[in-house]
């Protein structure tokens, strides 16, 4: 029971505190748009703060499954799940495809890579007119009711109600990428990402890992996208494009690399801030471009990396005052290695 | 359908002159990647900059050929400025702080010129000198594309020899290959990254003001051509002078004889050959290292 307790804590806080988040915010559509990004840059966080491996394939994979969610709704009338399943499934093909050719080379080179196939992917929904709307997008895409045959239907037309089944989707998504770090599998992830050489010498074929991660990555990213066309009914060129990326990149940077709680602080706050800011000031990406810079110099542990250095500079305070200063220099020593 | 030859042979020669734009920009792309390890996001910003000193300065003087000297240099001081304040704080780190820092630049540097010269596009005519049209029995070629021809082919060669026959160039290749031996040696290594940047940044800032006669200038010209840059790059092999050439032609050719086929394919085509080059040579066709 305790251990259980102690697995699903994480679940439990993020729960309660997503339960709440659509009440405080000033509108709904907020806190869906939060939750959505949160569970894109989860996964991009797998691969990155996890694997190691930097990649700029985020809108390619979450706006191939806009676009295949978008399009099974309104050539197949699919069912919610199948439309979600369906770009989910073109996502992971995607990633599968991508991810094989980028795990090819090492390092800049593969995040080279990355970067010109997304510049690929966006170029073909671009100028594929006749299938994505080129520049207009698709528009009108009606939300399927959430429907067992036979059992029950209720219809997500509410933005209360789909906020809901977000949520249920991103704790489920969430879930399953902690035990996937938790596992046996996660620590070899890590183990690639200290040292890709020598998990290499002690016999896992790193670039199977990595490809693996990749997928994972993109399935997750690609539920997100699913998700984000049922929330707005349209879809846009700019899902696919390259802003995508760079804004998941920046929720990560900002959130914590490698944290797993970080990057969903950086989620909620780089939405938030947009949807102030950018209304204020069409210039904002010039706040947006310094935060960038100030981050990368200064706080490159992002807001999380803060949080935790400040609570344990606290600690250590409030220790020391009991106990004398042998427990600083215990605990600096410790901390320099 | 019915191909023109005499269509063929112009589309040709402007993919070779749209070629000779992306050659400009891979090859400062290549040696500070191969030199520094930076995948510049910047680069385009540069370009971009380039293109709007041009602008503002053949607006005020009214003279062209000048600005081909004035520009490049305004660029290249504030590429060395950027080195010296933010990137070097960053060498020795994860390369992916590096690419987030030079993205942020970008970022800024677009939201700046949008500020200074507003985001509505704005054009500069060549030179009264180049405005006409040389004949070659049917065919035509715009004679400031010929000039653009000559000068980057000339700026490439002086590139060709600045890299194999000075000392300069000779530590560029030899830290391209293996930094830590050029730093055991005792180079300043620390001035030649400066340096290197500065240079980078002076031909990206002079393929602006080369190419904003030709295409015109917007605040968002720089992202574009920056994803087919870097897929040039790829296809010529990182760090390589001579892959950023024969792979800054090939695209251009590649996207201009598509363009006459399928237009809507013109831009596709570049990573379709980039995606074949890579499943065949994985290191690009002139890579030199991992």
């Amino acid at each position: 029971m305790k251990r259980l307790l102690k697995e699903i804590r994480g679940l439990l806080i993020l729960g309660i505190i997503f339960f709440i988040l659509p009440f405080v915010l000033p509108y709904r559509a907020l806190a869906t748009e939060v939750i959505i990004f949160s569970l894109a840059v989860i996964a991009f966080d797998l691969l990155l703060g996890f694997t190691g491996v930097m990649m700029f394939c985020q809108a390619s994979f979450f706006g191939t499954s806009v676009y295949l969610t978008a399009l099974s709704i309104i050539h197949l009338k699919a069912s919610l799940f199948l439309a979600i399943l369906i770009g989910v499934a073109g996502a992971a093909i995607l990633a599968l495809i991508l991810g094989s050719m980028a795990t090819i080379r090492k390092g800049s080179y593969s995040v080279l890579l990355t970067l010109a196939f997304n510049e690929m992917i966006y170029f073909i929904a671009y100028q594929w007119k006749g299938v994505t709307g080129g520049d207009d997008g698709l528009r009108g895409i009606a939300r399927p009711p959430l429907e067992i045959p036979g059992l029950f239907k209720v219809s997500l037309a509410s933005e209360t109600s789909f906020y809901f089944l977000v949520l249920f989707f991103f704790l489920l998504s969430f879930y399953v990428i902690k035990r996937i770090i938790d596992s046996p599998f996660g620590r070899v992830l890590m183990a690639i990402r200290e040292n890709e050489a020598r998990a290499e010498a002690i016999g896992y074929n790193a670039r199977l890992f990595k490809l693996l991660a990749f997928e994972i990555c993109g399935i997750f990213i690609g539920l997100a996208g699913a998700l984000h066309v049922l929330f707005m009914n349209f879809a846009h060129i700019t899902n696919v494009a390259f802003d995508t990326s760079g804004n998941i990149v920046m929720m990560e940077l900002i959130g914590g690399i490698g944290t797993l709680f970080g990057p969903i602080l950086g989620a909620f706050l780089v939405v938030l801030a947009s949807d102030k800011f950018s209304a204020m000031w069409a210039r904002w990406p010039l706040i947006l471009g310094g935060i960038f810079v100030l981050f990368v110099l200064f706080a490159r542990g992002g807001i999380w990396g803060i949080i935790v250095s400040a609570t344990k500079r606290f600690e250590r305070s409030s220790l020391s005052k009991k106990v004398g200063f042998h427990i600083i220099a215990v605990s600096k020593g410790e901390s320099d290695n | 359908m019915e191909i023109n030859l005499n269509l063929v042979a112009v589309q040709i020669f402007n993919g070779i002159v749209l070629g000779m734009i992306y050659v400009m920009l891979a090859m400062g792309l290549t040696i500070v990647w191969g030199m520094m390890d930076i995948i510049n996001f910047s680069h385009g910003f540069f370009y971009t900059l380039g293109a709007y000193f041009a602008y503002t300065f053949v607006s005020v003087t009214g003279n062209f050929w000048l600005a081909l000297i004035v520009v490049p240099v305004g660029t290249a001081l504030i590429g060395m400025a950027l080195e010296r304040t933010l990137l070097r704080k960053l060498y020795g780190l994860n390369i992916l702080y590096q690419i987030l820092m030079t993205f942020g630049i970008a970022l800024m540097g677009r939201e700046i010129i949008i500020i200074i010269y507003g985001p509505i596009g704005k054009s500069f005519f060549p030179p009264r000198a180049l405005e006409g049209t040389f004949f070659l029995g049917s065919l035509f070629f715009p004679q400031y594309r010929v000039f653009l021809l000559l000068l980057v082919a000339l700026i490439t060669f002086g590139m060709y020899l600045f890299i194999e026959k000075t000392k300069l160039g000779s530590i560029i290749r030899a830290g391209t290959e293996d930094k830590e031996m050029v730093s055991s040696l005792g180079i300043n290594v620390s001035l030649v990254f400066l340096l290197t940047f500065g240079l980078a940044m002076a031909i990206a800032g002079l393929s602006g003001v080369l190419a904003s006669p030709m295409r015109g200038i917007n605040p968002f010209m720089d992202w574009n051509i920056l994803g087919i840059c870097f897929a040039v790059v790829i296809i010529g092999g990182m760090g390589s002078f001579s892959g950023a050439v024969f792979g800054g032609l090939i695209v251009g050719v590649a996207q201009s004889l598509v363009g006459l086929i399928w237009p809507s394919a013109s831009i596709i085509i570049i990573f379709i050959v980039m995606s074949a080059i890579l499943l065949i040579k994985p290191r690009g066709l002139f890579g030199v290292r991992d």
